[in-house]
């Protein structure tokens, strides 16, 4: 990945020490009574500008639920999300899109790319979307496209494109409309080794040079080596976040 | 949002070209059902709209325009000196025996009417011959497409009616019964001579035209106080013609459950096309519910994928229609295609699609962003 390059076209995030989203005692409770089960359980967590923070834990440990929470798919049944410094956990439907479309990019293992669009257009509608009145969607699709290494593929179908090309779609796509946070659920688990550091690389380097705080959820400890932190999820419980006392 | 939609329709090129077929056969089900209903009524009510009475006097108690019983000509001289009347005229409808080339007969249905003048009723669209020579005892005018049934193929070909002389003086084109028994038009005195049973004075209908400046409401008005007798105006009588072929015989609500049949059709084949694609892609919706897509958004990319199968079905079908309409006029039968019978189907074909949307639509409004990471 040209990082230099990277830094040269995407528009900064100043980076600064203000968390851009926090986890304040979150928790999650499915179902009530002696059928209740509780999918996470106080779960606290700055998200920092600049960092890449991988979120580590067996399966059915809370992990999906800990970065749905800080996505707002998902409401807590306790505690506090802060965002745009306000606690939004308790806001409404109507409430939710805005405030996701403006903070936060997602990335998935599956890519999720419409096959029926070239990569130009799956960039363009994710921010046209996003933001109706956006000027010029194509050509910041293309600017991303670009960005990610992607600039003479754009009117490829994701079909005709590799596993970390698609990758790199999909990340040019979360990246439309300048989203401060990227939410990666296993981005890296379908793609072969050289593929997957090659993506980390990049995301490390949107960290690094463009102040995005990057979530990525993870089994793969060879990632490790990208994160600034990284919180290992147990039975429900942020048991340890490398570098601070949980 | 359109591109979105066109391209999710023709990415798989099989699916939308059922799609398309589905709203098409669709289209062109409601179209030729209800333009054959419309021109089976615009041939039951034809002489009456082709007339340029003011009203049209029959017996009270007629239900049919066909079957109607007939009256002497005392009760016409009654309504032509009715105030308000200007001219009246006597018109004589019945069945008779039209003795075919072969020796056989065929029940056929005579029109006579009143030759002298401007006649309110007289045959139109005449393609030969010399509808002058009504007037003559014996003369005739039968329709080109009633030929084969009458076994005649030309102006001048002599029979009888009822074994009475008969001569094809002039040829018609399109001028057909709803009863499928050839119109046969002739001169009131020549009809009364095929009609011998009836009486030598019979009379089925006056034809009223008013003077200029009376309201024919009025004067029929007045004329409904003559015993046993019913005046409509010209619309009216059109109307209750259409309305008595379209409700004793069932046929409006035959044609009409067929063209429901067709919206039924349409509406299942893009129900299921959109829902089927719209599974397809719920991953992807999904995604962009996650990023921060509204639900208008979204339900906007379905409803385009159903206007785009409305819009180019409702053309082929269209198209379609054209082509039963031309197959069909070589049997002899009218499809009524005219606009504001396209601009009802064309909208009837986008509520279709609509509806048909609205599961898909509920699909994506339930759809759960956080379901994108789950799997």
């Amino acid at each position: 990945m040209n990082a230099l390059a990277l830094s040269d076209t995407l528009p900064g995030i100043a980076p600064a020490s203000a968390p851009l989203a926090r986890l304040v005692e979150t928790g999650k409770v499915y179902g009530t009574g002696e059928n209740a089960v509780t999918a996470l359980a106080g779960a606290s967590l700055d998200i920092l500008p600049g960092q890449v923070t991988l979120i580590e834990g067996p399966s059915g440990s809370g992990k999906t639920t800990l970065i749905s929470i800080l996505g707002l798919l998902l409401r807590p049944t306790s505690g506090q999300v802060w965002i745009e410094g306000r606690d939004v956990s308790r806001l409404g439907e109507r409430d939710l899109p805005g405030l996701r479309a403006r903070n936060f990019g997602f990335v998935f293992q599956g890519f999720n790319l419409f096959p029926a669009l070239t990569a130009l257009d799956n960039v363009a509608m994710a921010i046209q979307m996003k933001d109706p009145t956006a000027k010029n969607p194509r050509g910041e699709a293309r600017r991303l496209l670009e960005m990610v290494d992607l600039g003479s593929r754009v009117d490829h179908l994701p079909a005709d494109l590799s596993g970390g090309q698609k990758q790199r779609v999909a990340i040019a796509r979360a990246l439309g409309g300048n989203p401060p946070i990227l939410v990666g659920d296993e981005p890296t688990a379908a793609l072969d080794t050289k593929t997957a550091l090659s993506v980390m690389e990049l995301l490390r380097d949107l960290a690094t040079n463009r102040g995005r705080a990057v979530v990525v959820v993870t089994h793969d400890p060879r990632l490790e080596k990208y994160a600034d932190r990284v919180v290992k999820v147990e039975d429900g419980r942020v048991v340890s976040i490398s570098g601070e006392n949980v | 949002m359109w591109t979105l939609a066109r391209k999710l329709l023709l990415h798989d090129r099989l699916r939308f070209a059922v799609a398309i077929a589905g709203v098409s056969v669709s289209v062109m089900l409601v179209l030729v059902q209800v333009g054959l209903y419309f021109g089976f009524m615009d041939t039951a009510s034809s002489l009456i709209d082709a007339s340029s009475a003011d009203l049209w006097v029959g017996k009270a108690g007629n239900e049919s325009f066909e079957f109607a019983s007939p009256f002497d000509e005392r009760t016409y001289y009654k309504v032509a000196s009715t105030p308000g009347v200007e001219h009246a005229e006597r018109v004589l409808m019945n069945f008779a025996q039209f003795k075919l080339a072969d020796g056989g007969d065929l029940g056929v249905q005579i029109v006579g009417i009143e030759t002298t003048g401007l006649p309110m009723l007289a045959p139109w669209h005449v393609i030969a011959g010399d509808v002058k020579r009504l007037a003559e005892p014996g003369a005739i005018v039968v329709d080109r497409t009633e030929y084969s049934k009458l076994k005649i193929d030309h102006v001048g070909h002599t029979t009888e009616v009822s074994g009475v002389r008969a001569e094809v003086v002039a040829m018609t084109k399109g001028i057909r019964s709803f009863t499928t028994s050839p119109i046969v038009f002739t001169d009131l005195r020549t009809a009364r001579s095929y009609m011998p049973t009836l009486g030598s004075d019979a009379v089925t209908y006056v034809l009223v035209k008013v003077k200029p400046g009376v309201s024919p409401l009025v004067v029929k008005a007045q004329i409904d106080q003559l015993p046993h007798l019913a005046a409509y105006t010209t619309h009216e009588m059109s109307e209750r013609t259409r309305n008595y072929w379209s409700t004793r015989t069932g046929v409006g609500a035959g044609f009409f459950t067929t063209a429901i049949l067709g919206v039924i059709v349409g509406f299942v084949v893009v129900g299921q096309i959109l829902y089927s694609g719209t599974l397809q892609y719920i991953r992807e919706y999904g995604t962009l519910k996650a990023m921060g897509a509204r639900n208008s958004m979204v339900v906007r990319v379905i409803l385009a994928q159903a206007m785009i199968s409305a819009a180019l079905g409702f053309v082929v079908g269209g198209v379609l229609a054209f082509g039963m309409q031309a197959a069909m006029a070589k049997a002899n039968l009218t499809v009524a295609l005219f606009p504001s019978l396209y601009g009802v189907t064309l909208v009837v074909t986008i509520a279709m699609c609509s509806f048909a949307a609205l599961l898909s639509i509920v699909k994506v409004l339930r759809l759960d962003p956080a379901s994108v990471f789950k799997g």
